[in-house]
C-alpha cells in the first residue's frame, strides 16, 4: 500500500495541498498541514500525487510508490 | 467528460519545469494514454523553483528543500538538450543534436531566463533562475565574500536576506524602496526595516550597469557612484525563453500569448512562465509557482477535451526575507488603509478591498492556510 507522509518541520503551511485533496488532509490549529488518510489506494492515488506535485517546498510525499 | 481528441496520440512538452510537469500529469488524470516526450536543456529532474532563493540559500545542510516527488507520467525525458526550432506545419520539434520529434499536439513551458546588467555569462555576476545558478551562488557565499545585489523585488531581497545570513557584506541596489511597486508602502517598509536591521546597505539608483574597473567588475550607477563587491547578483527580472519559436509564427509581438485556456493554436498550448494569458483585464505573464500549475492543467485539458474550462485565475504570492515571511492572494501592490482582520499590522491577518469589488489578503507573518486567505477575498463578504 503507498503512503501519504508529510515532513512536518518543513511544511510552511502554504495549503496548496489542501486545495487539491481536502479529503486527504486538513490545515491544523497550528497552520500546518496534516493528513487524515495515509493508506493511499487506486482510486485516491491520482489525488495523492497531485497534493504531493503542488507542495512548494517538497513537505509531501509517497512512499511505497511504483514507477508507473 | 466527453471523449478525447482520439487524433491525439503523440504529446511533445518543451521544457521540464514545473508547468511542463504539471502538464504531464494532467494529461494523464485526464485519461491520455498515449505518448508524451518532454524535452529540457536542463539535465536534473524538475524541481521547485521558489525554494532556490529561499531555503536553498537559507539552509545550513540541507540541500533537498526544492526536489519534487518523481514523475509517474511515464513520459520519454530527454534531459539536457534544448529544442531550437519549431515546424508548425509539419509538427515537428527541432533539437540542438539536428534530431526532429513529431507531434500531434504541442504544450510549450521553456519559461524564461534571467536578464543580466553585464555580458552575457561573465563569470562573476550571478543570477538565481536555474537549480545551478542557486547551488554556485550558494557556494560562493560560504566563503563570505563581499556582496551587491541588484535589484528590489522579492528576488533581490531574499538573495540578499540569503547573503546576509551567510555572513556576507551586502549592499541591494533598488530603484526605490524595496519591495515597494511589488508589494504597496506598507509591507515594503516592514521588509525594509527588518533588512536594515540586520544590516543590509539599501542604495536608491535609477540606472545601473557593470562595468570593468581595474580589472575586476564593479557596479557604476546613473549618478557616478562605482560600488565594488566580490560578488554581483543581477535579480533584475526574466525574459521569456521564445527565441526557438522565431520562425514558427506563433508570437504576437514577441510575445507569446495564449487563449483563456492556453492554447496558441488548436494543437498548440503554451504554460508556465513564458506564456501570457489574459486575465484581470489584461494579456500578460505571471511567472510564479501556482500560477504556472494552474494554467498548466487548464491547457493540458484544452488540447485533449473542446469543453475543456477556462483558466479562473487568482494570484497567489509568497515571499520571506529577513525572517518576514508574506503570502497574499489577489492583487498587488496594494494601496491604502489595511484592515485588520487578525492580530497586528505586523504579525496579523490584513486585508485591502480595491474599488472594483476585488480584494488582497496578505498574512504576514502570520501562519494562515491558503484557502482561509482565498475566502477573505470573496466578493460577497460575511
Amino acid at each position: 500500500m503507498i503512503k501519504l507522509v508529510l515532513d512536518r518541520p518543513r511544511c510552511e503551511g502554504h495549503g496548496l495541498c489542501v486545495e487539491v485533496a481536502a479529503q486527504l488532509l486538513h490545515i491544523d490549529d497550528e497552520g500546518y498541514a496534516a493528513i487524515d488518510v495515509s493508506e493511499i489506494s487506486d482510486a485516491i492515488l491520482a489525488t495523492a500525487q497531485a497534493a504531493a506535485r503542488v507542495c512548494p517546498v517538497a513537505a509531501l510525499k509517497l512512499i511505497g510508490e511504483e514507477a508507473t | 467528460m466527453s471523449a478525447l481528441r482520439n487524433s491525439v496520440r503523440d504529446i511533445v512538452v518543451v521544457g521540464s519545469g514545473i508547468a511542463g510537469l504539471t502538464a504531464c500529469d494532467t494529461l494523464r488524470a485526464e485519461g491520455f494514454d498515449g505518448r508524451i516526450t518532454v524535452i529540457g536543456d536542463e539535465t536534473v529532474a524538475p524541481y521547485s523553483r521558489p525554494a532556490l532563493s529561499k531555503a536553498m540559500l537559507r539552509d545550513q545542510d540541507d540541500l533537498t528543500s526544492h526536489l519534487l516527488p518523481e514523475a509517474t507520467h511515464g513520459a520519454l525525458e530527454r534531459r539536457g538538450i534544448a529544442a531550437t526550432g519549431l515546424d508548425v506545419d509539419r509538427q515537428r520539434v527541432r533539437l540542438a543534436d539536428g534530431d526532429e520529434v513529431p507531434y500531434d499536439a504541442l504544450i510549450i513551458s521553456t519559461g524564461t531566463r534571467a536578464r543580466r546588467l553585464g555580458l552575457v555569462n561573465r563569470s562573476d555576476e550571478y543570477t538565481v533562475r536555474t537549480l545551478a545558478d542557486a547551488l554556485a551562488l550558494r557556494a560562493r557565499l560560504a566563503s563570505r565574500p563581499s556582496v551587491v545585489v541588484m535589484g528590489g523585488g522579492p528576488l533581490g531581497m531574499e538573495i540578499a536576506s540569503g547573503a546576509i545570513g551567510a555572513g556576507c557584506a551586502t549592499t541591494l541596489v533598488a530603484k526605490g524602496v524595496p519591495l515597494a511597486a511589488h508589494l504597496g508602502a506598507l509591507l515594503a517598509a516592514r521588509f525594509h526595516d527588518a533588512a536594515v536591521a540586520q544590516g543590509l546597505k539599501i542604495v536608491k539608483a535609477d540606472s545601473a550597469e557593470v562595468v570593468m574597473y581595474d580589472g575586476t567588475s564593479v557596479v557604476a550607477l546613473g549618478d557616478g557612484t562605482v560600488i565594488e563587491a566580490q560578488v554581483i547578483v543581477s535579480a533584475i527580472g526574466d525574459a521569456p525563453n521564445v527565441e526557438w519559436l522565431a520562425t514558427a509564427e506563433l508570437l504576437t509581438g514577441g510575445a507569446l500569448v495564449v487563449d483563456r485556456r492556453g492554447l496558441v493554436r488548436p494543437n498548440i498550448a503554451a504554460v508556465g512562465d513564458v506564456a501570457a494569458f489574459p486575465h484581470a483585464g489584461r494579456v500578460a505573464r505571471v511567472p510564479l509557482w501556482t500560477s504556472a500549475i494552474d494554467q498548466a492543467k487548464v491547457a493540458a485539458a484544452a488540447l485533449l477535451r473542446v469543453d475543456a474550462p477556462e483558466l479562473t485565475f487568482q494570484q497567489y504570492f509568497w515571499t520571506e526575507a529577513f525572517g518576514i515571511s508574506l503570502k497574499a492572494i489577489g492583487p498587488t501592490p496594494v494601496v491604502g488603509k489595511a484592515e485588520i482582520v487578525e492580530g497586528t499590522l505586523e504579525q496579523g491577518l490584513l486585508r485591502w478591498r480595491q474599488s472594483d469589488g476585488t480584494a488582497t489578503a496578505v498574512a504576514l507573518d502570520y501562519r494562515v492556510p491558503i484557502p482561509k486567505l482565498r475566502r477573505l477575498t470573496a466578493r460577497s463578504l460575511p
